[in-house]
């Protein structure tokens, strides 16, 4: 069996991230949307994983959902969606069902 | 010997050998185990439909807590009423990827179509939690310090093999999710 990280592919790594302009997750917030729901980072889950996973089930460009994956990467959380509750609520679970950490609340809660 | 995923026009196709399949597959299964329900599904009929399990507790197991992880922070009460309406069916959904994903094993050629690879990296996914659980890796640091971890021989203990075992998921679901990007293009 032949073993091999690809490196720089994990989550974990930090080459290469200092041009990346940094997300503003204010504008993903929007006067009648009252929750949120924020992913949270870990050193497990890989970037190209992370990004897929924005991408498919929120159906973000490639462009932002890496922005959003390098602020979970570098910031240690980021707000990747907003809306009703309902929908934070089902954001959260289907983010689980990927592996992420999520969480949903109030926009206005710290 | 592996070589990876990669993405072809029929679909993500990989070739695994008779032992990764073996490896893979008893990763799965010991996941799956974790995830079966401690309780049987609520004897309220109304509540079995819906998913509710008023049994439901934040779970004793770090590597569980993980893979079914609080969905409202710094607030335990909401958080423990969010996993009584969602956990059950949490632990099915990841219990259909990672069997699925079982299934695609018992084939020596892989060949993925989209669904089919999306199961497969949750269940690589979920697999990698558990172990990173196990390893104890909480840090991006920690995780950093086992990336020179590839050749069985420094697999001298336990924990040498984990970290072996760990390696290679992440390779393996590193080649996916490239071949999974690429056909997203």
């Amino acid at each position: 069996m032949t073993l091999s990280t690809a490196p720089g592919a994990v989550l974990s790594t930090s080459a290469g991230t200092d041009t990346l302009e940094r997300t503003d997750t204010e504008s993903l917030v929007g006067k009648d949307v009252p929750w949120v729901v924020i992913v949270w980072n870990d050193p497990v889950n890989l970037m190209s994983y992370v990004s897929y996973v924005f991408r498919s089930y929120f159906g973000y460009s490639e462009a932002k959902a890496n922005k959003l994956m390098m602020e979970v990467h570098e910031q240690g959380k980021s707000v990747v969606a907003a809306g009703s509750r309902e929908s934070a609520e089902r954001d959260t679970t289907a983010m689980h069902s990927f592996g992420l950490w999520a969480t949903f609340q109030k926009t206005d809660e710290p | 010997m592996a070589t990876g995923f990669k993405s072809t026009r029929k679909g993500i196709s990989a070739s695994l050998d008779a032992g990764e399949r073996e490896l893979l597959r008893s990763l799965f299964a010991d996941v799956l185990n974790m995830l079966e329900p401690e309780t049987p599904a609520d004897a309220d009929p109304l509540a079995a439909m819906v998913g509710l399990d008023t049994s439901a507790r934040v779970p004793d197991d770090s590597a569980l807590r993980r893979l079914l992880p609080d969905g409202v922070h710094g607030d335990d009460d909401e958080a423990l009423e969010f996993r009584r309406l969602t956990e059950r069916s949490l632990r099915e959904n990841k219990t259909a990827a990672l069997r699925a994903a079982s299934v695609l094993l018992e084939s020596k050629q892989l060949l993925l179509n989209a669904d089919q690879a999306q199961y497969f990296a949750r269940a690589l996914n979920d697999v990698r939690l558990v172990l990173a659980d196990r390893l104890g890796l909480e840090t991006d640091e920690d995780t950093e310090r086992l990336h020179g971890i590839t050749d069985p021989s420094q697999a001298r203990d336990v924990d040498g093999y984990l970290a072996l075992v760990y390696n290679f998921i992440t390779w393996l679901q590193e080649t996916l999710m490239q071949a999974m990007i690429r056909s997203l293009l």
